[in-house]
Order: C-alpha cells, then sequence, then structure tokens
C-alpha cells in the first residue's frame, strides 16, 4: 500500500512537472529564436521587397509587436491550443505538424524495432560464451555502430541498395506515380486499412532503407545495454539460486536474468524513441523523408518562428510523455525503485 | 560466474538461436528481393525530379525554382519567350498594342480558354489575377509602379493604364508570377494564399499535391497543343545526392538541375557523352557575382575596386568550382539577353591590378586585408571564395588577402542593406528574361549623394554604389524600343563595370538530364524545362 501510494505520488509530480517544462522549453526556443540573426520578412518577401510591403507584413504577422507582447500571444496560443500560422505561406502549425509527424513516427517506431530485434539479437548472442568470438563480436558491434556519422552509413546504404543494386527507392515516402492513401498519415497503416496493397508495397519498399539505416546504427545502444546487464544479472545471487535449483540454462536466462536485465533496455528504448521524433534529421535530409524534423531545419532556415515553436513544443511533449510512461513502467515493473 | 563456465549446457541452445537467426535473415533478404523485384506500372507518365518542397502553389507566393518550374506546367501566362527570345502570344491572342504614348497597353485575349474548373478565361479573370498579384504577391516589387490602373473595357481586352511607359512589361508579362487562376476557385482566397491547388489554364491540372510529390494529369479541355506524354510524376528530394541517384538507378526519368551538385553534374554529363543518359541546357539566367560595398573603407576608393575587379581570374574559379561548367561572366546582363555585345568588366590582369592597388596606396609594404563573406550553405559560393583567396595569395600576395566569413544566406540578406558585408558572394537570377530585371535590381538609387546610393535597389544589393543620372538613365531606356534601348542598357552596364561596386563572376545555366529512351528535351526563352513535350521516344 506504501509503494502504491509512493508511485501515485510520483505520478503526480512528473505530470505536474510536465507543463512546467514544456513551458520552459517553449519560453526558451521563443527567446533563442527572437535573438537569432536574420528576419522572417525577408524569408517571405525577400530582401528588395519594398520597404512598405515589409512593414506591413510585419503589422499582419504581428512582429511590429513588443517582444512581450508577442510572447504573451505566443503562450495564451499555446494554452488554447492554437500553434499559430506559418509566417511563409499561412499554413496552420497545428496542420504542418499534423502532416510530418506521422511520417516521423512512422519511421522511428520501425526503426526501434529494427534496432531492438537487431541489438538484443548481437546483445544475447554472445552470452552464450562470454568472451568468446561472438561476444566479441557483439561487442564491436555496440561500439561501431554507435560510433559510425549516420549520414555517411546513410549515403553509404543509399548508394550500394538504390543506386549500384536499384533495389530500393533513393529517397522520398511514397512511390511518386501512386496518389497516398488518406487518412491517418501513417502510410502503412492506411494503407493496410484500405486494402490497397500496391500503396502497401510503395509504402515498405520507401520505408525499409531509412529505417534499417537507422535502426542498424541506434542497435548498437542496446547490443551493449543487454550484454552488460544480462551478465551482471547471470552473476547475481538469485540467478545462482535458480541454478542451485536444478533449472535448465536456457530457463534462468530467460526466466531470471532477461526479464531483470531489460528493465535498463526499457528505459533505453524510451529515451531512444523520444529522440528520434525530433532527431532523426540526418537520416531525414539523406533519404528525402518528409518528416518533422527535415521540416524543423527548413522552417529554422526560413526564420518561421511559429513553426519552429510549435514542433519544438510538441516534440517536447512527447518527450516529456514517452519518459513519463517509461518511468512509470519501470516503477511498475521493478519492485526495487524507491522515490 | 556460473554463466561463463555453463557453456556445455547452453552450447545446444546456442546453436538453436543461430538457426533461428540464420531462418530470420534469409526470410527478411527473400523479402527485401520481392519487394525489389515489384515494379510500377507508369504508362506513358513521366517521372520528374527536382530538389527542395513546393511549399505552395499559389503563384503570388511562388519564388523558388521548383515551383515556377511547375506552374509553367499547369498554367499559362499571357506572353511566353521561345528558345530563340522571340515574344510569342499565349494567352493573349496579340502582341501587345501601346497607345497614349506608351502610357496604355491593350491586350487582346484569346477566346476559347478554360481554367481547369470549367470557368471561361477572359478579361476579367485576367484583371483577378493582377490585382490579386499586386495585393498580396511576396515578388509583387518585380512589377514596381509600372501599372497605374487595370481595366477591362470588353471580356476578352485588358487594359493595363501605365505611370510611365515601360518597354520590358512585355517581358514582365511572361513571368510565371503572372500566372492566371480562376476567379470562381479562388473566390475565397482573393486576399490570402491558396497552397494546396491551383486551378489555372495550363496544359496539365492538378491530381493530387503533396509538398514533397505532385501528380499532374493532361487537361482534356486545353486550348493548346495536348501534352505529349499521358502525364506527370514530380518528386521533390532534399539533397544532392539522392537526385542523383534517383536518376542514376533509373527511378525518375528527368532530372532538374537547380541544386545539384558540381561534381554530379560533371558525373552526369559524362554519362550524356557516353550515351547513358541524355543532357540539355535552357538559356542561362543567373548570374554570379560580388558585390563590394562601396561607400566605406577600403572599398570607397573605385581605383581599390578596378584592382579587384582586375585581380579576378574568372577563367580559374570557373574551372575549379564548377569544372568549366559555370560559364565566365564579364557583365551584369546575361549574354542571350545582350544581343551578342561585348561584355564590359576587364578580363583578368594581374599587373593591371597591382597598378590600380598600388595607385590606391596598397602594395608597397601594405596589404589590403579585405573581408569577404560567402553564403556558408551555398558550396559553390565557398569553393569561389577559397579559389579567389588562394589564387590572390598567388598573384598579389603583397597587395591583397583575402579574410573568408561564411554566413548563412537567411542572415546575409538581413544585412546586406545594412552595409554589413565589405565584399559578399551573390546570385541573382531576374524574374523574366530582360536586362533590366537584372540592372534596376542592382542598380537602382531613388536618393543619393555623389556616388553613394541611399536609398534604392543598390542599398538592398549592399553595394551602396550609383552615378549620378543613373537612374534617369535607367528609366529612359525603359521608355524605349529595340536596338536604340538595348544599346543603352548596355551604356548602363559599361558604367557599373567602370564603377566596380559590383564584380560579375560566373553565369549559371539551366540544365536537365533525362533516361535516353526519352525524346530530347526542349527549354523555353526563360528557362524552364517544357515538361508537356516530355515524351518516350517512338
Amino acid at each position: 500500500m506504501a509503494r502504491g501510494r509512493e508511485l501515485l505520488r510520483y505520478c503526480a509530480t512528473r505530470l505536474a512537472l510536465a507543463p512546467v517544462m514544456l513551458w520552459l522549453i517553449a519560453t526558451l526556443v521563443f527567446l533563442l529564436l527572437r535573438v537569432a540573426p536574420g528576419d522572417p520578412v525577408d524569408a517571405v518577401l525577400g530582401s528588395r521587397a519594398p520597404a512598405d510591403a515589409k512593414a506591413l507584413l510585419r503589422t499582419r504577422l504581428g512582429l511590429d509587436q513588443p517582444l512581450l507582447q508577442q510572447y504573451e500571444d505566443f503562450i495564451t496560443g499555446l494554452l488554447h491550443g492554437d500553434l499559430g500560422s506559418a509566417l511563409i505561406n499561412q499554413e496552420p502549425v497545428g496542420q504542418i505538424i499534423a502532416q510530418a509527424l506521422p511520417a516521423s513516427l512512422e519511421l522511428s517506431l520501425t526503426a526501434l524495432l529494427v534496432a531492438a530485434v537487431s541489438g538484443l539479437a548481437v546483445g544475447f548472442s554472445g552470452i552464450a560464451r562470454p568472451e568468446g568470438k561472438l561476444d566479441l563480436a557483439g561487442r564491436f558491434y555496440g561500439i561501431g555502430t554507435y560510433a559510425l556519422p549516420p549520414f555517411w552509413v546513410a549515403m553509404l546504404v543509399q548508394l550500394l541498395f538504390a543506386v549500384i543494386l536499384g533495389w530500393l527507392p533513393v529517397g522520398g515516402r511514397f512511390p511518386p506515380s501512386l496518389v497516398p492513401p488518406s487518412g491517418s498519415g501513417f502510410l502503412i497503416l492506411d494503407s493496410l486499412m484500405s486494402g490497397d496493397w500496391v500503396a502497401l508495397n510503395g509504402a515498405l519498399r520507401h520505408l525499409v532503407l531509412p529505417a534499417c539505416t537507422l535502426g542498424l546504427l541506434l542497435s548498437g545502444v542496446f547490443t551493449n545495454a543487454l550484454r552488460l546487464n544480462l551478465r551482471r544479472a547471470l552473476r547475481s545471487d538469485y540467478v545462482e539460486a535458480a541454478r542451485s535449483r536444478g533449472l535448465s540454462e536456457t530457463q534462468v536466462v530467460l526466466r531470471h536474468a532477461l526479464p531483470n536485465a531489460m528493465l535498463p533496455v526499457l528505459t533505453i528504448a524510451g529515451i531512444t524513441v523520444a529522440s528520434l521524433i525530433g532527431g532523426a534529421l540526418l537520416i531525414e535530409v539523406t533519404f528525402s523523408w518528409p518528416g518533422i524534423a527535415l521540416r524543423l531545419q527548413e522552417s529554422i532556415n526560413q526564420r518561421d518562428y511559429p513553426v519552429v515553436q510549435g514542433i519544438v513544443v510538441v516534440v517536447a511533449a512527447l518527450v516529456v510523455m514517452v519518459s513519463v510512461v517509461v518511468d512509470l513502467l519501470v516503477a511498475l515493473l521493478d519492485p526495487r525503485v524507491r522515490y | 560466474m556460473g554463466a561463463i563456465r555453463s557453456t556445455p549446457n547452453v552450447q545446444p541452445h546456442h546453436r538453436h538461436w543461430r538457426a533461428r537467426g540464420t531462418v530470420a535473415t534469409v526470410v527478411l533478404g527473400l523479402s527485401i528481393s520481392l519487394l525489389a523485384c515489384q515494379h510500377n506500372a507508369q504508362g506513358d507518365r513521366i517521372t520528374v525530379a527536382s530538389a527542395g518542397r513546393i511549399a505552395s502553389l499559389d503563384p503570388a507566393q511562388a519564388s523558388t525554382y521548383g515551383t515556377l518550374q511547375l506552374l509553367s506546367a499547369l498554367g499559362d501566362t499571357l506572353y511566353r519567350r521561345d528558345s530563340d527570345g522571340t515574344l510569342r502570344p499565349q494567352l493573349a491572342a496579340q502582341p501587345p498594342q501601346l497607345s497614349d504614348g506608351g502610357l496604355t497597353v491593350t491586350i487582346p485575349l484569346r477566346r476559347d480558354v478554360l481554367f481547369h474548373d470549367g470557368s471561361r478565361f477572359n478579361a476579367e479573370a485576367m484583371a483577378f489575377s493582377l490585382r490579386r498579384f499586386l495585393q498580396i504577391g511576396t515578388q509583387s516589387y518585380v512589377v514596381g509602379d509600372r501599372i497605374r490602373a487595370i481595366e477591362t473595357p470588353e471580356p476578352y481586352v485588358l487594359r493595363l493604364r501605365l505611370n510611365r511607359p515601360s518597354s520590358s512589361l512585355e517581358s514582365l508579362l511572361t513571368s510565371q508570377y503572372l500566372t492566371p487562376i480562376s476567379p470562381k476557385a479562388y473566390l475565397n482566397h482573393q486576399d490570402r494564399f491558396l497552397n494546396n491547388n491551383f486551378v489555372g489554364t495550363g496544359p496539365y491540372r492538378l491530381s493530387s499535391y503533396t509538398a514533397t510529390q505532385q501528380r499532374l494529369v493532361p487537361f482534356r479541355r486545353y486550348w493548346g497543343p495536348a501534352p505529349v506524354n499521358g502525364g506527370l510524376d514530380l518528386i521533390n528530394l532534399s539533397n544532392s545526392t539522392a537526385l542523383f541517384g534517383a536518376l542514376r538507378s533509373g527511378e525518375v526519368d528527368v532530372l532538374l538541375s537547380d541544386s545539384l551538385d558540381e561534381d554530379q553534374r560533371l558525373a552526369l554529363d559524362r554519362r550524356a557523352e557516353q550515351g547513358q543518359l541524355q543532357a540539355s541546357a535552357g538559356p542561362a539566367l543567373q548570374i554570379g557575382y560580388v558585390t563590394l560595398l562601396s561607400n566605406h573603407p577600403p572599398l570607397q576608393q573605385q581605383l581599390v575596386r578596378q584592382g579587384l575587379a582586375h585581380s579576378l581570374d574568372r577563367e580559374l574559379i570557373s574551372a575549379r568550382v564548377s569544372h568549366h561548367q559555370r560559364q565566365p561572366l564579364r557583365s551584369l546582363v546575361p549574354p542571350s539577353l545582350r544581343g551578342g555585345k561585348p561584355q564590359p568588366w576587364p578580363v583578368y590582369n594581374p599587373q593591371r591590378a597591382r597598378t590600380l592597388l598600388s595607385q590606391a596606396g596598397y602594395c608597397q609594404g601594405k596589404r589590403l586585408q579585405l573581408p569577404f563573406t560567402y553564403r556558408s550553405n551555398v558550396p559553390s559560393d565557398r569553393l569561389m571564395a577559397l579559389t579567389w583567396q588562394a589564387q590572390l595569395n598567388r598573384d598579389l600576395a603583397d597587395c591583397v588577402a583575402l579574410q573568408l566569413e561564411g554566413v548563412e544566406s537567411t542572415t546575409v540578406y538581413r544585412h546586406l542593406g545594412e552595409g554589413a558585408f565589405k565584399a559578399v558572394m551573390l546570385d541573382w537570377g531576374g524574374s523574366y528574361p530582360d536586362p533590366e530585371a537584372y540592372l534596376t535590381p542592382l542598380l537602382s538609387c531613388t536618393q543619393s549623394t555623389g556616388n553613394v546610393c541611399e536609398e534604392g535597389e543598390a542599398v538592398i544589393s549592399g553595394s551602396f554604389w550609383t552615378r549620378p543620372g543613373l537612374e534617369q538613365t535607367l528609366r529612359r531606356s525603359d521608355s524605349l524600343l529595340g536596338q536604340e534601348r538595348l544599346k543603352l542598357l548596355l551604356q548602363i552596364d559599361r558604367d557599373a563595370a567602370e564603377g566596380a561596386a559590383y564584380l560579375p563572376v560566373w553565369l549559371v545555366t539551366p540544365k536537365a538530364w533525362a533516361q535516353t529512351r526519352l525524346a530530347p528535351l526542349e527549354f523555353d526563352g526563360s528557362g524552364q524545362l517544357q515538361l508537356a513535350r516530355l515524351r518516350e521516344k517512338r
């Protein structure tokens, strides 16, 4: 009961802190954008537009208001769920995010799946013979994949599988000759829901390279985490106790050591998916994947304040949400966790 | 410890896991191979790739090369420049008729044109589109103060009342910015942009749109020659390598070059020479140039600027930066718009440069330290800066040294008009194919003291340079026609060369590459690829 209350208090604290964190992030990005050199009006009209046209647009966009007023408008809008409109083409920021976020989530979740499956498989494969060839290979794999520069690997993969072998598309998210299925914005899901197998094939073909590249580059983290935690778990007293009860090594590993070793991996997976949503920029750029990171980069270049603010706030909210969920899951699964 | 020592027990399981891993790998490999072997049936549709997103389809919002290229397929303009530079009526029925001392332009319109929504194109529709562009168009300054009123005296006659005679107006009317749109479709977007749709009169209508992919189908009720292909699939990729790879792998049929890396351009050209691809070039209308800040030391001395003008080895720079693909340029006006007249900026002459810099007080133990800014996000600019720096170190090491500074282009344009850069590498493409579209944006000055411009385009361009009477000459040139006008414009170009506040460096040619099964590609006089003429060889 005492633990239940503790957990509840912890949840309440985390949930209460989340808005504060989001407010801090929103304020920071608002201020940083305003002190960054460059002018969104120039980005919209070009530097050659007449001064009166620039002044008119500045007024229309509210950029002539004092900074405090702009900040107040931004926060008020945020509290009402209004992220504003893009300066460049007046498209609602919510709509921009709704279009780009599914692409990023689709890529991130698939990459996470690839990372988890391949990373854990490699991490697990060496456990039978520690310091053996497989274990050593796993260690190199863990370090190597983590150390490789993503843009370089992405370009090599692109050249090999798309350009030289011609197996998979070079970039983009969907075949240009097809009309993307409408619905949630998750093209694989939408294709499945509509039973459009040609579209599904097209969406999968475009997803394979970026997701596998990103996933394999991240898999080393999972490999190392599992290797270290599993080895530690296999040396623990409760594993010795299990062995002494006559359980087979497979049972010992799968039932006793692995679940305990997986707890830190769960935390890593949470952090990884959260960071992937906004952080897969190099992969999105290389594979022309129309996700939120690519959109964020373009908006920063154009000094499109509302789009940058909106994307950062939404990504931050997702990161906070995922980290809270992961913390709670870990707390629920591991009775040793105290708050 | 136990786990480490208990390997004999684990060995069979280890083999078991390894077997499962092998099976999974084989299944994954087979799946990928299966996916790879499936090709999409495209019929006689053509896939065209270019760089960058199409953020908006609204002509009032358009500014990028890719958007204008797309608009050229979806819409028509009143007039069009042929590849030989001839003005050809498109939606207009005849050439513009001037009256009232050039202050009134009457344009009879075609009567057989329909918008994609079935509504009829007429003078009211054209007037609606022009007024809307002037009201909300982000590039409306290209029209400037020319148009005083837009009238529709008859259903198929458009009349423009001008503030001053303007001979460049006919070229302006070829601009994609002035593409007519359906008043019916844009009823709710008269004063705001319609980003995700376009309803015009062009040979294609929009079938589907995202910022990275657009699908175009032939417009069956098009007034002109029908497209010779079954439609277009346009794809926008975010980087040069992806574009290059997409063409090489055969994933796309046509590649437009607007932001392809120089090495990759060269590689594609070489493949074209070997017969593996075909290449085509349009009229070169984009210039690269250096702006020198002429109203502050050390470049307020004309001798220093002229010395720098003589010091620039354009041939070397073109070779090192672009493998000779960027044509060396010694004029602010692209040669195709100069009527074959000689270019006025001096050729590379280090001895003359040394003499001029010596006369300005440099070279005798005094070295000119010149900050040179380049746009850090434009690879060719950086290469140009590095090459010029090295070339000056080789030729004039005791006279001048460049201090390079890379600044992101948004920041450069923000601070250019404030005189923040002593020397900066930039580029410019006229909004329409006319010398005026190059000279006015760089030289026009509405308020000046001596040779220092205080207000006008020369300020915005960062040079602050003018010459007494230059603005009047520019205005007068716009009231003349034919050879007389060209002669005056070239005189202005010569004046600018003498002032040396700008140093033209190179000319960028629009290029496209295609698979060999396609018929030769064609560009029009505005540098747009003729998308409706893309077809497979018969």
